[in-house]
């Protein structure tokens, strides 16, 4: 299954670190080591505008807030310790005009808020699914949420010092309010708010390095499985991918279906019980950096230091059912079921890879709305696009 | 510098130091300290991107040069130390023996794997040292290298955080932002020629 490059756009004259597709619009906005972002059409693959001016160091992370009516909302985590939110007024028309603005327009991004409190550089953000709050993460060892009032107006909900180091990733659960992060402490941690309090109901132990990036599986997938619930996918520096499977009946969510009343009293456990349901199969040489579940095919793309980017697939008939086997039999099974479809050496020349995502494919020669794209971005300062075969 | 850490280090006599010609005591620059960009001895230089060769017009001979580890070892002797005015190389901070290189023309991107061995046990500067190191090869080296710069085993007292540290490609750029590091790192790197 090759993987053909349909565009290279020189985004950025420094390394850029992470990339994010709009939730609904053609459009991609980039995180540099040059303290900038850019917008890019997913329409024609140009750069539509810069976003700078925010920052005073890297930017590290940026988020587009889902759910937006008439306007595009981006939260960007730098260097510097703060997160900035910014907006624009966005022509609902903008879809079918492929984000192209003109000149004028473009002076439209607004740095609207600055979110300070951490100690030192934020590393990551992340909105939760319905966008109401914000996630932000810190090489300070903490995961703060904010929550967004009202326009532009935030407040610090949760502050969570339960890593023990830096903290590289954080990410939502596609329809609980369950935040995961990731840390250099080698862990993965899953928080809940029990009643006014946000705790840890889960701690994820297995990756033998730091976890560099986790996502949820989208409930999209062929493979999603409504009992079992959506599955949590993590990459690490000890060159492994993992997916993480929640057991048994815990949590919130889970306590309603299972014909128990769920409790309402103060001190009801939240604790969760995941465990590690596969492995996929080793491909990558250095660190991987970077995850993506396709909420289309349910495929995973990963990418890292070895400047591969490789996709999994995974063969529902030989995966196990939601609570068919348990433990380490299980994860043999599910590691199985993973299978390589594509490995691609050198996406970015000699460069490391260090995000990729998938996107829904937008530009002229896209085969039906459920044709999608790669998106890889490295230290050469490339955004590359990619189309599966 | 006041309280030094290690105030009477071992100091290596110059000409016991590896050295490809071992009697010309005038040996030519290096090819690739030559290569190096105008920036690399200035970390406060304008661009923005030190730590990337971006250059590409001087290395585009058809003939890709190899690089061995005396040419390695060459490009990090001449550093200085942090807190003493003798260079690594005759500290025995980096050794020959130390450097491994494999640059296989098959493969699109080679690996340089150097260990360094701080002075003393404890020594608080490690972190810099190795940094330094970090910085002067990827500043010297075309970008088809990575480059692993490591606290050899049993040399330091924290040698397995200094080196997840050293290994952390987030936190080295971030160190690389900081004024304060990098004033150190750059004068390490002043010595070079």
């Amino acid at each position: 299954m090759p993987l053909q490059k349909l565009a290279s756009v020189s985004a950025h004259t420094d390394r850029i670190w992470q990339c994010a597709p709009h939730p609904t619009l053609p459009l991609l906005a980039t995180a540099s080591g040059d303290k900038s972002s850019r917008i890019i059409s997913l329409l024609t693959y140009n750069t539509l505008s810069t976003i700078d001016g925010g920052h005073k160091r890297s930017i590290r992370s940026v988020a587009w807030k889902p759910n937006t009516r008439g306007e595009s909302v981006l939260a960007s985590g730098s260097f510097d310790a703060t997160a900035g939110i910014w907006r624009r007024y966005e022509d609902d028309s903008g879809a079918a005009t492929g984000g192209e603005y003109n000149d004028e327009e473009d002076e439209e991004w607004r740095f609207a808020v600055v979110l300070d409190g951490h100690e030192s550089e934020i590393k990551s953000v992340a909105w939760s699914a319905g966008g109401s709050f914000l996630a932000t993460c810190s090489r300070d060892k903490s995961v703060w949420v904010w929550e967004e009032l009202d326009d532009d107006n935030f407040e610090t909900v949760a502050v969570m010092q339960e890593h023990t180091q830096d903290v590289k990733c954080v990410t939502w659960h596609p329809e609980e309010i369950l935040l995961a992060s990731a840390s250099y402490d080698d862990t993965i941690r899953l928080y809940r708010e029990d009643l006014d309090d946000w705790v840890c109901c889960t701690l994820l132990e297995g990756h033998e390095s730091t976890v560099w990036c986790i996502t949820f599986e989208p409930l999209t997938t062929p493979n999603y499985d409504a009992k079992r619930g959506a599955r949590l996918a993590s990459c690490s520096d000890d060159k492994t991918v993992r997916i993480w499977t929640r057991v048994g009946q815990s949590g919130v969510g889970a306590g309603q279906g299972a014909g128990a009343p769920p409790s309402i009293l103060r001190g009801a456990p939240v604790e969760e019980n995941w465990t590690c349901s596969a492995i996929l199969p080793k491909a990558h040489d250095r660190s991987i950096y970077s995850i993506s579940w396709s909420p289309r095919t349910g495929r995973i793309a990963s990418c890292g230091g070895d400047g591969k980017i490789v996709i999994y697939e995974e063969d529902k008939t030989s995966a196990p059912g939601a609570m068919e086997v348990d433990g380490d039999a299980k994860a043999e099974q599910g590691s199985k079921a993973w299978k390589i479809v594509a490995e691609l050496k050198g996406a970015h020349g000699v460069y490391e890879i260090n995000n990729v995502a998938w996107s829904k494919r937008y530009d002229k020669d896209k085969r039906g709305e459920d044709d999608e794209i790669i998106v890889s971005v490295g230290d050469d300062g490339n955004v590359n696009i990619w189309a599966v075969e | 510098m006041e309280n030094l850490q290690n105030a009477n280090p071992t100091i290596l006599n110059l000409s016991d130091l590896p050295t490809r010609k071992p009697t010309a005591s005038t040996k030519p620059k290096s090819a690739l300290t030559s290569l190096a960009p105008s920036y690399a001895n200035d970390p406060f230089a304008p661009s923005s991107v030190p730590e990337l060769v971006s250059d590409d017009s001087e290395d585009d001979d058809s003939v890709v040069e190899s690089i061995d580890a005396q040419e390695i070892y060459d490009l990090v002797s001449t550093m200085c130390d942090p807190e003493h005015p003798i260079t690594l190389g005759e500290l025995a901070v980096v050794n020959l023996d130390h450097i491994t290189v494999q640059d296989d023309p098959e493969e699109l991107t080679g690996l340089i794997t150097l260990e360094f061995t701080p002075t003393i046990t404890h020594c608080h500067l490690a972190t810099v040292i190795g940094l330094g190191l970090v910085v002067r090869l990827q500043q010297a080296l075309p970008p088809r290298f990575r480059i692993d710069v490591r606290c050899r085993e049993g040399t330091h007292t924290t040698d397995r955080q200094l080196n997840k540290q050293l290994a952390d490609k987030e936190r080295v750029m971030s160190a690389l932002e900081n004024e304060t590091l990098m004033g150190l790192v750059g004068k390490m790197i002043e010595t070079c020629k």
